[in-house]
Parts: C-alpha cells; sequence; structure tokens
C-alpha cells in the first residue's frame, strides 16, 4: 500500500495527542467506561430493581461485566465515527495543501481506537478473570468479531465523514443518532428481558446489536456465537467497508473545494 | 528537445459561487429546483507544456487563477475538464506553506509532511538533520507549528518540499513571507535545481525573480492565458497593463496638522514634459512641485517630502532646512520646485509624503500622507534586489 508510513504517523498522532495536555492522560479513557458502567450499575440494580440474567452456559451473574462487555465494542463504534467525521473536517489544511490518500485520514482513527479497545478489552478480561470467569479460550473468536466490528465500524466512518464535508448536519445528526442507538442495542437490558417486540429485534438484528450479541455470547456466556450470527457479522463487515470505501473515493476529489 | 515534465491540456475550472454552496440540508432542500449552482469559471482552457531543466513562471493579478492551476498540476482539484500530466517526481509547496498539523511539533511534522510526500521512514530519518538546518528553525523544532510565525511556517515547508528530491517543483508564493536571509537561501537553490536540470514552477508576484529566474512564464488574466514566452517581455507588458490602470485611482489621504499653510498637491514631471505624470523610468531627471496654500501669513516655515517605497522603507526624506533655504515668510499661494537629476530609484512604486513644519520642526503646519505615488518602470541601468542604483561600474580580472 502507497503511503504506509503516513498510516503509521497518522495512528500514532492519533494516539499521542488523545490526551495531550491532561494530567491523567490515558486513564481518562478507561475511566469514561467505568464512571458509566458506575451509573448504570446503580440504576439497573436499585432504581429498576432488575436482578442480571445468568451467563449460558457460563453462569455467570454480574451486571457491571456484561455491560462492559456490551459498552466497550459499541463506544469504539460510535467513538471512531464520531471522531473520524472531525479528523476530516480537522484535516483541512492538509487536503486544501497537499495531495495524499484521505482515507488514511478515517483510518488512522480506526486503528487508533481499535488500540485503545484491545487495552480496554484486556483489562475486562482480567476482571472476568478475577470474577471466576474462565474466558481466555474465547478470546480469539472476540479478536475476529472485533476485526468484522472494526471494518464495519471504518464503512459507516468513511461515509459519514465524507457526506460531512459537504453537510455538517451529518455531524449533529449523528450525535443524536449514536445516542438512540445506544438504547437500541442490547447495552443496559437483557433482550430475552423485554416485550417490546420492535426493540428485540433490533437488538437482536440491528447492525449494532448483532455485534454486541455476538459479544455477549463470547465474553458473557462463553460460547461461540451461531453460524449464521458469525456469517451476519461477516457480511456486515465487508459489505459495510466497501460500501464505505466506494462512496468515499466518490466524494474525496472534492473534498478540497469544499473545505 | 528535452523531455516534458508537465502537461497542461484544455485545463477548465469552475467553482461554485460561495453564496451558493450548500453546507447544510437545509439549503439544499431551499435550493432544489431553482438553478443550483452559480459557477465562476477560475481556470478557462489553458494548456501549455513544460520542458525538462526549465524555470518556469506564471505571474498575473490577484484572483487571476495562479493557485487555482498549482492545485490542479498538485491533483489537489479535480478539473472540470481538461487534463494534467506530470511525467516526474513531484513536489509541491502552496500558498503559505505545505498542509501543517498545527497541534504537532516542528519535527513531528516534518515526518509526517515527509510521508504524504510520499517518503519512507528511514529516508526522511536520513534526511531529517538536512532539513532542519535548511529551515534554520533548530531550536523551535519541538514546539508546535501554531506556534510558528508564518515565515517560519513556509521556512520548515518549503525546507521538506525541497528535500523530498523532487524532479518537478511546484511553489507558489513563497519568497513573500521569508525574510531575506531566507530568500536568498531559496534563490539559490533554484539555481541549484537548474543546474541539476530540474524543473521548476513558480508563482510570484515578484517579478524581479521572474525576470531573473524564469526561462519561459505564462501570464494569466481572469484564468485565462493572455500571454506566453520570454519573461522579461511578459512582465514588462503585465507592468504596463497594471500600472495603467492606476492612474485612474482616486487616492484616499490622511492629512494631519493645524492647517494654516498646507500643501494643496504635489505634481511630478518628467523631463520638458510640461504635463505631470505618474510614473518615470530609471535615471530619468523628474522635478516635484509642491503647490502650498496659506490661509495667513507663516513665518520660517521648513517643507519637506519623504519617499516611501511600498514594503515601507524610506528612500529618501529631505527637507528645505537641510538646504539652508527659509523664507522670512509666506503667505497666499505658490509652489516650491524640486529637480532631480537621473533618479536612481529601480523599478517598484513609491509614496511621496510632505511636511510642513516651524522651523524647531516641532509644529506641524501640514502633514500629508500619501500626496503622491508614482511608479518606477525599468530603465538603464536595470538592477534588482533594492530600491536605489549606485550605477555600479563592474570590472571583473
Ligand atoms: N475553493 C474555492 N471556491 C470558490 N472559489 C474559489 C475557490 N478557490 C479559489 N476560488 C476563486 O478562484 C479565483 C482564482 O483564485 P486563485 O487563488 O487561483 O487566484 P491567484 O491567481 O492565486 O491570486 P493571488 O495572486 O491572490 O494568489 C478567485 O476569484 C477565487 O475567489
Ligand atoms: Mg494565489
Amino acid at each position: 500500500m502507497a503511503h504506509r508510513n503516513l498510516l503509521y504517523l497518522l495512528s500514532l498522532k492519533e494516539l499521542r495527542t488523545r490526551y495531550k495536555k491532561s494530567v491523567l492522560g490515558w486513564a481518562w479513557s478507561l475511566l469514561n467506561p467505568l464512571s458509566q458502567m458506575l451509573i448504570f450499575t446503580v440504576i439497573f440494580k436499585y432504581v429498576f430493581k432488575q436482578n442480571p440474567l445468568p451467563g449460558d452456559p457460563s453462569g455467570l451473574r454480574n451486571f457491571p461485566l456484561y455491560f462492559l462487555a456490551g459498552l466497550l465494542p459499541y463506544n469504539f463504534f460510535a467513538i471512531t465515527v464520531g471522531v473520524s467525521m472531525g479528523a476530516v473536517q480537522g484535516g483541512a489544511s492538509l487536503i486544501k495543501k497537499v495531495q495524499f490518500p484521505h482515507e488514511h485520514l478515517v483510518f488512522s482513527v480506526v486503528i487508533a481506537q481499535f488500540v485503545t479497545l484491545m487495552i480496554e478489552l484486556a483489562i475486562l478480561t482480567a476482571a472476568l478473570l478475577l470474577a471466576g470467569s474462565m474466558v481466555l479460550p474465547w478470546l480469539p473468536v472476540m479478536l475476529a468479531v472485533m476485526c468484522m466490528l472494526a471494518l464495519f465500524t471504518t464503512g459507516v466512518a468513511l461515509v459519514l465523514a465524507a457526506a460531512n464535508v459537504f453537510y455538517h448536519d451529518v455531524n449533529y445528526l449523528w450525535s443524536i443518532v449514536s445516542q438512540l442507538l445506544f438504547y437500541a442495542t442490547p447495552i443496559i437490558y437483557f433482550p430475552q428481558a423485554i416485550s417490546l417486540r420492535p426493540l428485540v429485534l433490533l437488538a437482536n438484528y440491528g447492525p449494532t446489536g448483532s455485534f454486541i450479541t455476538a459479544a455477549h455470547n463470547i465474553m458473557y456466556d462463553h460460547r461461540v456465537p451461531s453460524a449464521g450470527r458469525l456469517l451476519e457479522l461477516v457480511v456486515l463487515g465487508f459489505g459495510m467497508f466497501f460500501i464505505g470505501v466506494w462512496v468515499f473515493n466518490r466524494l474525496s476529489p472534492k473534498f478540497a473545494e469544499e473545505m | 528537445m528535452s523531455d516534458i515534465a508537465l502537461e497542461v491540456s484544455h485545463l477548465t475550472k469552475n467553482f461554485r459561487l460561495h453564496s451558493e454552496k450548500t453546507n447544510s440540508i437545509k439549503q439544499l432542500i431551499a435550493a432544489r429546483g431553482r438553478n443550483r449552482f452559480a459557477e465562476f469559471t477560475a481556470l478557462d482552457d489553458v494548456s501549455f507544456t513544460v520542458h525538462e531543466g526549465e524555470v518556469f513562471g506564471v505571474i498575473g493579478q490577484n484572483g487571476s487563477g495562479k493557485s487555482t492551476l498549482l492545485k490542479c498540476m498538485a491533483g489537489i482539484l479535480q478539473p472540470n475538464s481538461g487534463w494534467v500530466k506530470v511525467h516526474k517526481r513531484m513536489s509541491a509547496l502552496l500558498e503559505l506553506g505545505a498542509g501543517f498539523h498545527p497541534e504537532l511539533s516542528g519535527r513531528d511534522n516534518i515526518f509526517l509532511n515527509a510521508a504524504i510526500l510520499g517518503m519512507g521512514r528511514r529516508e526522511i530519518a536520513a534526511r531529517f538533520d538536512e532539513i532542519v538546518e535548511f529551515s534554520g528553525l533548530e531550536s523551535f523544532i519541538d514546539a508546535p507549528v501554531k506556534t510558528y510565525s508564518s515565515g517560519m511556517y513556509v521556512r520548515l515547508a518549503f525546507a521538506v518540499a525541497i528535500n523530498v528530491d523532487p524532479r518537478l517543483l511546484i511553489v507558489d508564493e513563497i519568497l513573500a513571507v521569508g525574510d531575506v536571509t531566507f530568500q536568498q537561501r531559496c534563490l539559490e537553490k533554484f539555481v541549484e535545481f537548474r543546474n541539476d536540470g530540474r524543473t521548476i514552477v513558480l508563482v510570484t508576484h515578484d517579478l524581479g525573480s521572474v525576470k531573473n529566474m524564469c526561462d519561459r512564464a505564462i501570464w494569466l488574466t481572469h484564468g485565462k492565458i493572455t500571454g506566453e514566452g520570454d519573461p522579461s517581455d511578459l512582465v514588462e507588458a503585465y507592468t504596463e497593463m497594471m500600472l495603467g490602470n492606476r492612474n485612474r485611482d482616486v487616492d484616499g489621504r490622511v492629512r494631519r496638522g493645524s492647517g494654516e499653510l498646507q500643501i494643496s498637491s504635489v505634481e511630478l514631471f518628467v523631463g520638458d514634459n510640461p504635463e505631470p505624470v505618474k510614473r518615470f523610468r530609471t535615471s530619468d531627471s523628474i522635478r516635484l512641485r509642491l503647490n502650498y496654500q496659506a490661509t495667513k501669513p507663516v513665518p520660517k516655515p521648513i517643507f519637506g517630502f519623504e519617499i516611501q517605497s511600498l514594503g515601507g522603507a524610506t528612500v529618501t526624506a529631505p527637507c528645505t532646512r537641510d538646504v539652508g533655504l527659509i523664507p522670512e515668510m509666506v503667505s497666499g499661494e505658490g509652489h516650491i520646485d524640486i529637480e532631480m537629476d537621473s533618479v536612481g530609484l529601480l523599478p517598484g512604486t513609491y509614496d511621496i509624503h510632505t511636511t510642513v513644519t516651524d522651523f524647531n520642526r516641532q509644529h506641524e503646519y501640514d502633514n500629508v500622507h500619501l500626496a503622491l505615488r508614482f511608479d518606477v518602470m525599468s530603465g538603464k541601468p536595470y538592477e534588482t534586489g533594492a530600491l536605489v542604483t549606485m550605477r555600479p561600474q563592474w570590472t571583473i580580472s
């Protein structure tokens, strides 16, 4: 690939500048999901007085761990898409002055966020092990699913980041949509425990729902998702990725003029 | 005939006018139906070829499409029709430097920028010191570039752009912001490039360097090529055209002072021509006439004037006291004539400011900023680089 070095440097920059000028630095990327976990655990347990369902077959009954297993991949998706739009917009000074593959601005965000996700998942794994749940044999499957999620995320990020150059509404729309998606994805609830039909469908078969359900299957239930599910993830991942690349390549030659 | 380095063929570029740009969905919907794109043609059917080893100049007034042309060459803008073919390894340096990331340090930006220009990491590391040295920014290299001055920014950008070893270098207006040392370095580098048989495409408003450096040039007016060929002829035609427009300008004046005695106008005469003019050539003999008006008698006034270049340098600032010309009393109307033989001003635009003060030069009766603006066109001797000529006689032995 041409400009491999550029991709490397951009990703490095993405990782390095993220928490510049902050005292806690990288700790923030962990504190954020932890605080969310705390809030939603309190709400789940004490406000709505719910009990976590057991993992099948793991038998694990732990809301915070269930929550994190869904939240971390979801955050990866939502944050990457949001940051990608900013990265392309913020790359205006580059785009207007030099010719280079603009998609690297998005790819570098995906790579940097993926590194963060891996660190977060490693910590989650440690927490699961402490809770006495032997998750290690399932990690390779998790990694494969996360790779599909990364492809899917890249595709969505490419489409939205390109569209956002032309219509900044996309950015604002995304902050609403990503919030709605958060609740339409089984993160703070168990889909088996709800009866609202459309939500169940969305949670089980919506794009983000599919990835998060698979993540729960692996990290919380300790089983390989069904073949149908895995196939769906592969199709979603590659399909969205290629759509994203196609759309982005059509729009990116016009970026310099629009910015 | 040498190899072709760059071909531009029937290049046309339209922009949507800014007010018509739709950056929100609401505007898009509102704009549906009516004619959506009021277009503006920034480049209109431009064709030319640049050969290997040439220094090629592009001149034209502001907004004539020079930068747009270079951006199309660099592949940053997509032309609406026509094409550009770049046959050599190219490095483009557009207005105010290459794209830098403001938050990153100079060091990181060197790496990033060189990577964008297609260099590998090892290659960059090997040239890093050279780049920093050329930029002369050793002590700032770890500061974020957002803290750089515009000159420093361009220095760094230029240092990177020439160190990626391009066979074709495209530069837009970099000489304008650099200081003298840096301009000198750039020019040296250009010469070195030319001697290596590399190609340079140069956009600049510094017509002197176009004349000196370029082998060939084009002149753009409103996106069309109005002239192509020998840089000296082209620059000559271009300046005549630009300055021809000037006479019609109404100049705004700023006036200070108590006003008993005022300079009502300044006229410039060349040779024996009785008609006042606004331009002359180097080594012409000129006469300045300051017309004054006094509302009441003023004792021992001192008249003075100042010639200043557009860049702000004062070329000369004589006054009547310097030569002991001190009238006891001035009243009514009159004029002061100043004869100046074979004036050694070099081509450019200059302003005259006038002052009338009391004998001690403390009290100001009148001070007119920009009393007259005039242009000097090239005459004999022709020189570049500064404002006045000392009429050097050169011998080399
Ligand atoms: N992205 C853009 N959108 C709309 N119009 C543009 C855009 N870029 C340039 N233009 C217009 O195209 C015209 C040519 O601009 P360009 O920057 O090429 O001029 P120039 O010859 O480089 O001028 P200067 O001497 O001031 O640098 C200008 O009228 C400018 O307003
Ligand atoms: Mg320009």
